[in-house]
């Protein structure tokens, strides 16, 4: 039975410590995230040196691996200071950084030799020439492009044995990325330093100049231009992925919440292992694809892998309503004897709601809400209060850092 | 010495721009080159070719996609050709293009073009070691940014001084997608003259189009001529004008009034207002001139 030993990697995005945990206790082989400087999420919750430490710690022991993106493409006087930053990384433990920049690709390579290096999608990368031109000047990885489609990947794949890096879910930008500047031009905010105000997912006027005057093309009844994309999700394709010869899988999203990371990261888990032990009888499972809905903030597609988009992977007007999920409590602890969870509240829940319950290796199951105590024992309906501890029983076990949902 | 390096649509519009003072003709084709005024053959780049040499002057030809796979494939073949007719340099901004290009080990150097990306002395001075002879800076760099970034280099920074800028590129057609979204049926070229306004800003006004390489996206029209005295002064000599959206003999008209404006930069006489005057008579009145970051203070992009 044919069985793939070197499976590709899961890679999850990390906007702080504590979604750096969940992402790896969910199966995520390895996490991005942002530190303090060169990096394009300023307001993504960046990680400090002692943050960072203690993740890498968290992840080593595991057998994960920690990146930091500095993807910010630096002007005149931005890079004072990287070398440095760099080799804090480094001896930190940072297994790699992501970097688009080559001022930064050099410094990094000046100060902080031993450091992996892997290209940020930022740069764009679109044919085999690219990754052998970064292969040559000593770079570990590649991350694609997102206009690059499976054949692409899989020719590359036959020219370079650099690592590949792609996206597999996530939100897009629709531009070439590091090619748009709209958020620059329109409100001073510079989207290669991490100042990019979607500036893509306005509405606009699309006219025409008929002399001196402007002529609206916009039908009566259509909405705005809008060049706003839907997600990404290749859930249906990592079979596609893997056999392209796609080393790492990459979640987007470093502002996304902690059910998203935990539900998008136990997800891919699943697939990719499920596909890995036995390939020749992989079945999709539609579980699957139910969890993803749970946490999808927008329709989903398969941007470029399969086509250049249409206008059904675009979003015009008012989006589809996609039914919401919220994260409700975290498990603290559970007792077999009693079958009573004691909870971390993290939205507001009470008696009588039905609940869902799930754990890393693709646990879940439905519950209804049937009781429910305070800290001090007290019986209560309802559970209000951020952070506050409570308990309820279940009808199956459960472990610490389960996580609750609600419709 | 001042360059002056314009975009030419035509042998006809090559002969006027060379007449009226251009250095160097910026010319180009599909499938490597991005934005040009017209894609041209490589019989149309030859001729351009021919009569610039004849004059001393010289020919660069855009490869400055980003390029696939199978554009790959084709390119060894068209720098190949390119050196065969003497073209003087090339523009690049995709590492594979590069890559190529010094496997090939031609008569032709590349200058360093990847739009955007274009930002600081050091990403340069790498693009320098691995065998570029100049950049073109991004649109969206300040006068002290510039400054600062051509005093660390021996090597030119060519600085946009006329013509519309690029400032989104998607591999997506987001204009026939949203007709066919809107259930329109209209063109999407360059020529037809489109334009997204952003209605919290009434006065905005980017044009759009689409072509091989996806959906382009421009800025209100640049023009640095009240400046041209600090560019000058700060040793930015390299200047390109760009007439992408301006076709024929008012592109012409305008390089001419670059072409004066650097004689009486280097006589050490030049009065911007007058000549500011009569480029505007020239520029399509629907579209308003400024001058982009170059006068901004870097600190207030955020
Ligand atoms: S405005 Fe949109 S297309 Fe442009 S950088 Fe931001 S997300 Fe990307």
């Amino acid at each position: 039975m044919r069985k793939i030993v070197d499976k590709p990697e899961v890679l999850a995005p990390a906007g702080n410590l504590e979604k750096l945990k969940m992402a790896i206790r969910y199966g995520a082989d390895a996490v991005y995230i942002g530190g303090q400087a060169y990096g394009l999420r300023s307001r993504a919750g960046n990680f400090t040196e002692d943050e960072m430490r203690e993740g890498v710690d968290f992840a080593h022991t595991r057998g994960a691996k920690v990146y930091v993106a500095a993807n910010m493409v630096t002007h005149e006087g931005d890079a004072a200071g990287a070398g440095r930053f760099f080799k804090t990384l480094r001896d930190i433990g940072i297994d790699a950084v992501i970097i688009s920049d080559p001022a930064l690709i050099t410094t990094c390579f000046i100060s902080a030799p031993g450091l992996p290096i892997h290209l940020s999608t930022q740069a764009s990368a679109t044919n085999y020439k690219t990754l052998e031109f970064w292969k040559k000047v000593g770079l570990e990885r590649v991350v694609l492009a997102r206009e690059v489609g499976i054949e692409e990947i899989r020719e590359m794949r036959r020219h370079t044995d650099i690592e590949i890096e792609a996206f597999i879910h996530g939100a897009m930008c629709i531009a070439y990325s590091g090619r748009c500047t709209l958020s620059n031009h329109m409100v001073n905010r510079d989207a290669n330093r991490g100042g990019c105000a979607q500036s893509c997912r306005w509405k606009y006027d699309l006219f025409e100049i008929d002399g001196n005057s402007a002529r609206s093309l916009i039908p009566e009844d259509a909405e705005p231009f809008s060049m706003s994309a839907v997600d990404l999700s290749m859930l249906h394709h990592i079979p596609d992925m893997i056999e392209a010869g796609v080393n790492s899988l990459k979640i987007e999203g470093r502002m996304k919440s902690i059910h998203y990371v935990s539900t998008v990261s136990n997800v891919y888990r699943k697939v990719v292992d499920a596909y890995c032990v036995d390939p020749d009888h992989f079945v999709f499972d539609p579980a699957w694809e139910e969890e993803i809905w749970k946490v999808a903030q927008r329709d989903l597609s398969t941007g470029f892998y399969y086509g250049v988009p249409t206008e059904k992977e675009q979003l015009f007007g008012k989006p589809r309503k996609i039914p919401k999920y919220t994260f409700a409590a975290q498990v603290l602890s559970y007792d077999p004897e009693t079958k009573i969870a004691t909870l971390q509240q993290r939205n507001n829940f009470g008696l009588g709601e039905e609940v869902e319950f799930y754990g890393p290796g693709f646990v879940r199951f439905k519950q209804t809400v049937r009781d429910l105590w305070n800290e001090n024992g007290e019986p209560i309906d309802r559970a209000p209060n951020p952070m506050m501890t409570v308990t309820m029983t279940v009808d199956h076990p459960v472990e610490p850092y389960y996580l609750m949902r609600k419709k | 010495m001042i360059k002056i390096t314009a975009t030419a649509e035509s042998p006809e519009q090559a002969r006027a721009l060379l007449d009226v003072g251009a250095d160097t003709l910026y010319v180009g084709g599909h499938p490597f080159g991005l934005r040009l005024p017209r894609a041209l053959g490589l019989d149309e780049i030859k001729e351009i070719t021919l009569l610039a040499h004849r004059q001393g002057k010289k020919v660069n030809v855009a490869v400055n996609g980003l390029l696939h796979n199978e554009q790959v494939e084709q390119l060894p073949d068209y720098l190949q050709r390119l050196a065969e007719i003497n073209a003087d340099a090339v523009t690049m901004g995709d590492p594979g293009a590069i890559l190529t290009l010094q496997e090939l080990d031609l008569d032709l150097p590349y200058i360093y073009d990847a739009g955007t990306l274009v930002t600081s002395a050091e990403q340069i001075a790498f693009w320098i070691d691995h065998g570029a002879i100049g950049a073109v800076a991004a649109r969206e760099l300040t006068l002290s940014e510039l400054k600062e970034m051509q005093s660390k280099l021996n090597q030119p920074v060519e600085v946009l001084v006329y013509g519309p800028t690029c400032i989104h590129q998607s591999g997506r057609p987001l204009v026939t997608n949203y007709y066919r979204y809107a259930g329109m049926s209209e063109r999407t070229d360059k020529d037809r003259g489109l334009y997204l306004r952003d209605p919290k800003n009434p006065d905005s006004q980017y044009p759009i189009f689409e072509d091989e390489e996806g959906t382009h996206i421009f800025s209100q029209d640049l023009s640095l001529m009240p400046v041209l005295q600090d560019l000058y002064d700060n040793g930015l000599h390299t200047w390109k004008l760009d007439g992408v959206l301006l076709h024929g003999e008012a592109f012409v008209q305008i390089v001419r009034l670059f072409a004066e404006a650097r004689e009486a930069l280097e006589a050490g006489n030049f009065v911007p207002a007058a000549l500011c005057n009569r480029l505007q008579s020239i520029q399509p009145q629907s579209r308003s001139l400024g001058t982009g970051f170059y006068l901004k203070d870097p600190k207030d992009i955020n």
